[in-house]
């Protein structure tokens, strides 16, 4: 993925947004819609990658290469927590495993969209200086075999974010911004 | 109750942009709308502190924990299907929380923690276990700490009668080196009525040997739920409803009336399983 727009709109939203406020650490109201902004791109990135590793029409190396840039989203060991209507149960996969198993997924046709809602947390603390936010979004999947076999299920994914203030050089200046990744999700069936 | 419900949602949707339509024709959002999708969300509600969108308002905008836009999130916020919450309950409770001493519920304040109900597996046994998480403050931030453990599977190894007068180590037993230790101890099934009166026991202690040591392996999180003590005179609790409709997400699941501070502890007591 190229990485360049997203320190451009980063650096951007820094220009024309206030300062942190250095003694409470605090996040101002105007700083905060801007990191809003960035993690909702990020995760509608992560949404139109699920899309495709997911669509059956996709070459499996097609499926390979956008896998890399979905995890590239993401921090390292970031987990899927998944859970079903029928079971309790969470299963914990590996962000990388959870695309695999999307793309070994046993249907000729499957269509994944995602919902026009969203829901946006707070931005709190962490003891390491670092925050940490959550996303909501809602997929419905459908997925169709030639026999007949048919799948369709409504998920919720709460999503992970985490906001850390990083430092570039460009030209010989050091500039500060606001780095995205995303984290754990969790993912649980709904009862729509 | 219905009838509030769709006034709220036919608000939501009265003003521009419609985004209640899902892409390419599917079921519409209004349900999602309605829904507490986070816990973060049901204090926003509780607090009146964002819009119908659940777009953030900020301390300076006119609807900021304004009594009118609270009032009517609280008709959102209960679980309708429990009967065991009266709706003259419910009032009173709005009431007192909004009216008369506008109570906020605040996220890094104490009087609040949460019971996640566990999965670990010992001996290659499923075994339900109970941690009680509370918010501490560390460093730069916050982070969710284990408060208590309940454990089920751990009560028979504390049981003890103290009516009777049961085995003991006679009071003269010093002199003799304690040599009588060699019989309590005999009967592994008894060793607890040689402890103190005051001895309480300590799951949260035991709970943290086990995982060290190996024997207890962590499976899976099956329930989470909160218990909110920080309403003055007010005890309630938080679940996750995951079903059909509009009455769904974190909605309070149970709501008590305190009406003395004895009450309280004896709550907060039963809730982590203290009750001898």
């Amino acid at each position: 993925m190229n990485k360049i727009p997203h320190i451009i709109t980063l650096l951007l939203s820094i220009l024309s947004i206030g300062n942190l406020n250095a003694q409470t650490g605090e996040v101002s109201p105007a700083r905060k819609q801007a990191i809003d902004s960035l993690a909702l791109e990020k995760v509608r990135d992560l949404s139109k990658y699920i899309s495709i590793i997911g669509n059956k029409k996709t070459a499996f190396s097609e499926a390979t290469r956008v896998m890399d840039r979905a995890e590239e989203l993401f921090t390292p060991g970031s987990e899927m927590g998944v859970s079903s209507l029928s079971s309790q149960e969470v299963k914990y996969y590996k962000v990388r495993k959870y695309f695999e198993h999307l793309v070994a997924l046993n249907y000729d046709r499957v269509t994944i969209k995602w919902y026009d809602i969203h829901y946006i947390s707070d931005l709190e603390r962490q003891p390491d200086g670092r925050y940490v936010g959550v996303i909501t979004i809602y997929q419905r999947f459908e997925g169709e075999s030639d026999d007949g076999m048919n799948y369709k299920d409504t998920t919720k994914k709460d999503i992970t974010i985490y906001v850390e203030r990083k430092k570039t050089q460009i030209q010989g200046r050091i500039i500060e911004f606001w780095d995205v990744l995303l984290g754990d999700i969790r993912v649980t069936e709904t009862g729509v | 109750m219905k009838a509030i419900f769709f006034l709220l949602l036919s608000a939501l949707f009265a003003s521009p942009p419609l985004r209640a339509q899902l892409v390419n024709g599917m079921e519409d959002e209004t349900r999602l709308y309605a829904e507490s999708k986070q816990v973060n969300q049901f204090f926003r509600r509780f607090n009146g502190e964002e819009d119908e969108k659940g777009n953030r308002y900020n301390p300076d905008d006119k609807m900021y924990q304004s009594a009118k836009l609270r009032k009517r999130y609280f008709s959102v916020l209960f679980d309708e299907s429990n009967q065991g919450i009266s709706t003259t309950l419910k009032s009173e409770f709005v009431k007192q929380v909004v009216d008369k001493e506008n109570t906020l519920l605040d996220f890094h304040g104490p009087q609040w923690f949460s019971e996640v109900q566990t999965i670990f597996t010992s001996n290659a046994k499923d075994l339900p276990i109970t941690l009680f998480m509370e918010l501490e403050k560390d460093h730069l931030g916050y982070k969710w700490v284990i408060r208590k453990v309940f454990a089920d599977a751990y009560q028979p190894y504390f049981v003890r009668d103290t009516t009777k007068v049961g085995r003991f180590l006679h009071p003269l037993s010093h002199e003799l080196d304690f040599m009588n230790l060699h019989k309590a101890f005999s009967k592994s099934d008894s060793i607890s009525q040689f402890t103190a009166k005051q001895f309480v026991p300590d799951h949260l202690s035991v709970f943290l040997y086990e995982v060290k040591k190996g024997t207890l392996k962590f499976k899976s999180v099956r329930e989470v739920r909160f218990h909110f003590f920080q309403v003055a005179g007010w005890y309630f609790e938080l679940a996750d409803f995951n079903r059909p409709g509009y009455n769904t997400g974190w909605l309070i699941s149970n709501l008590v009336k305190l009406n003395t501070d004895a009450d309280k502890i004896l709550l907060q007591r039963y809730l982590y399983h203290e009750t001898n």
